[in-house]
């Protein structure tokens, strides 16, 4: 029987488990991910970014949370709303800024813009897709291959609450749960499918009760508090490492933005939202209980400041200074004879080519 | 040369009956080869696995992998649920992972129920990211035998729009090994569609050559013309050569073009046939509007303009459903008659 639960109890164990540095490292990679997304949208709105922008501005607890306990080896198979779950699996922010500006130094060379970024040969993240939820079925690949190999691989995939209500996902869950692959569900619900609010997308009160349906433990976190989200994903990850199969993790927060960076989200209640920003902050919380706890010190949140600041505008000048691709490219590329991928090596594309 | 041997099968070409093995003087059904083909692939290289519905215990619904399961075992012979989109994306992770996945449909009808993991994920991810993958994705296609509207699909023209997959349409049991071996062995996505109606009907002497391969994008030139091309693939290569028969005895001498692979489409040899005939019939099963037919005649119109001495002119079904009864059926689908018609037609210019 799945378990529906919140996670309150093990917080104090998930934080005696996480060694100071590591503490101090999520504290960073959920300032990076909120400055990243704050900027980028500033930037974006005076007309300096070309193309889409999908905030996911309230959420990094969740997309902070659930990579910590990933490794290197294990792979995630995120949307275009956790950009910042992939930044804390590890894309070069450098390489991610090129890619929003159509560089050759992009993940993608170019060939797709924004979040649709992954780096499948350097850190096991998948090239984002904007059909939801396509990467789910991927996932079930990647997790059928550590199995039949014998790695101790897990593969994660994310998705919005949105594209629960697609077939797809409940043939990967299911197909995933007939042969306890080693695969975590995360599901960022953030109560928008776009315009469309939870109740008319979900017919039971959670995502996680789902879990049931398919005979895996479904679990249920509040996105605010990175710590309960880590200890839940670490839980799943390692049930999933040691062949006990998948886990539905549903990470509960708010959409603060708009699907996209043209959509104002009106239609998300203003009082909900400046609770959620006023008491669900879960960049803001970690931050006072960090410094609260004396993990970090006012200093030490300043240096992170001033690392995140420099990190951005040398991520910011390179990709202004990194090159278009060459217009005679656009073909290339399609079919792995033609040697595109593998010309130049180093410069955009696969970090490394297999 | 192939010969035509009487169907031992139901009205739909499957059912419970085994697929059978080669003659005594080694001939192979079109079956029995891409049987063959898949499992040397198997034997070669043991990161080709196969996935699919029914595939395992039962032998699939045609046969083709009956007796795999024993041979390999469950973990390379798998049998899925009804879940084609997840069929296709488990596929792509295998992948991306290193091992060589060949999916098949039970018809190639329901590719589309998971259209968009062929067409959105299968067909973008090297292009957009460089990872390749080496998927094959297998399914019967095509009429001719009463089948109707949801078991007789060409869906060739949909998925050569995708544009990052190789689609084969052999019309021969040694095209038919030679190239399901090469889709397997090629890094890129390939989409195998076996006509059922050749499945038991048409056998020939095919190489027991383990290392036979078929190149993928070459046509193949299958019988000798010199008054006009019929350019075609698939099950209609046998009514081509058979009304290239009657046409001879007319004094019409007919060069019949088998694509074997429609995208990428081999340009070069289309050409070089219209160039010694002058004439061209574009005959296929796939839909006339937007079919691949279509495609071709448009290629011949705009790159062979000054050998032609007569329009092109385009033989394929009408874009409706494809109908049950035989008179429906046999109304829809071109016939040999029709071929002598179109033939005769283009003579007179």
């Amino acid at each position: 029987v799945a378990t529906t639960k919140t996670r309150r109890d093990q917080q104090t164990e998930a934080d005696r488990r996480l060694p100071h540095d590591e503490l101090k490292h999520t504290l960073y990679l959920l300032k990076l991910c909120r400055y990243f997304d704050e900027r980028m949208e500033t930037l974006y709105r005076q007309g300096k970014l070309p193309g889409a922008i999908y905030s996911g501005r309230g959420q990094e607890g969740t997309h902070v949370g659930v990579v910590l306990p990933l490794q290197p080896e294990d792979s995630l198979f995120p949307t275009h709303r956790d950009l910042s779950a992939q930044i804390a699996k590890g894309l070069d922010l450098k390489r991610v800024m090129a890619q929003y500006w159509g560089r050759i130094d992009g993940y993608t060379r170019g060939r797709d813009g924004n979040s649709h970024i992954g780096d499948w040969f350097g850190n096991r993240t998948w090239t984002v897709m904007s059909h939801l939820p396509i990467a789910y079925p991927v996932a079930v690949g990647a997790a059928w291959a550590y199995q039949r190999r014998g790695d101790p691989h897990v593969a994660m995939a994310i998705c919005g609450d949105g594209a629960t209500s697609n077939g797809r996902w409940h043939e990967a869950l299911n197909w995933s749960a007939i042969h306890r692959l080693p695969v975590v569900w995360v599901v960022n619900n953030n109560g928008y499918a776009y315009s469309t609010p939870n109740e008319l997308e979900i017919s039971v009160p959670t995502i996680a009760e789902r879990g049931a349906a398919y005979g895996i433990p479904g679990v249920r976190v509040d996105g605010a508090d990175v710590v309960e989200v880590e200890a839940a994903a670490r839980e799943a990850v390692e049930r999933a490492r040691s062949g006990g199969g998948p886990t539905l993790l549903e990470s509960v927060s708010l959409r603060w933005k708009g699907h996209a960076g043209h959509d104002p989200a009106k239609y998300v209640p203003k009082e909900l939202l400046e609770r959620y920003m006023e008491q669900k902050d879960p960049v803001k919380n970690f931050e006072q209980r960090m410094l609260a706890e004396q993990v970090v010190s006012a200093d030490d949140v300043k240096a992170l400041e001033e690392r995140i600041e420099r990190e951005f505008q040398e991520g910011y000048d390179f990709a202004q200074a990194s090159p278009f691709p060459e217009p005679e490219d656009h073909a290339k590329g399609l079919w792995v004879e033609d040697g595109y991928w593998t010309s130049e090596p180093g410069r955009g594309g696969p970090t490394e080519y297999s | 040369m192939a010969q035509q041997v009487k169907v031992a099968a139901g009205a739909a070409g499957h059912g419970a009956e085994p697929r059978g093995k080669r003659t005594e003087d080694g001939q192979a059904t079109y079956l029995v080869a891409i049987a063959e083909g898949l499992w040397e692939e198997m034997e070669r290289d043991e990161r080709v696995f196969m996935l699919g519905e029914d595939i395992g215990v039962y032998g699939g619904a045609f046969k083709v992998t009956e007796g795999f399961l024993d041979r390999f075992g469950r973990e390379r012979v798998i049998d899925t649920p009804i879940a084609e989109e997840t069929i296709v994306g488990m596929a792509v992770g295998a992948a991306m992972e290193g091992f060589r996945p060949v999916a098949e449909f039970q018809y190639s009808d329901f590719m589309t129920s998971g259209f968009d993991e062929i067409s959105t994920a299968l067909a973008r991810v090297h292009y957009r990211s460089g990872v390749p993958l080496p998927v094959v994705l297998r399914g019967p296609s095509g009429g001719m035998v009463r089948a109707s509207s949801f078991h007789s699909i060409n869906p060739e023209p949909w998925f050569s729009y995708s544009g990052g997959i190789k689609i084969m349409c052999p019309a021969f049991p040694a095209d038919a090994k030679g190239l399901i071996k090469s889709a397997i062995r090629d890094d890129n996505p390939c989409m195998f569609l076996e006509h059922k109606w050749i499945y038991r009907r048409i056998r020939e002497q095919v190489s027991e050559d383990p290392d036979f391969l078929v190149p993928i994008g070459k046509a193949d030139v299958k019988r000798g013309g010199d008054d006009v091309s019929i350019v075609t693939y698939g099950a209609m290569v046998h009514r081509a050569l058979e009304a290239a028969d009657a046409l001879a005895e007319d004094g019409v001498s007919a060069e019949v073009v088998d694509l074997r692979t429609v995208h990428p489409l081999d340009e070069e040899t289309v050409l070089r046939s219209i160039e010694k005939t002058s004439r061209a019939v574009v005959l296929s099963e796939s839909y006339r509007f937007v079919g691949i037919g279509a495609e071709v005649a448009s290629t011949i119109a705009e790159k062979a303009f000054q050998h032609l001495d007569a329009p092109v002119v385009r033989l394929a079904p009408p874009n409706v459903p494809v109908p049950f009864s035989p008179t429906l059926e046999d109304a829809f689908l071109p016939g040999v008659d029709d071929i002598v018609a179109e033939v005769q037609k283009l003579s007179a210019w």
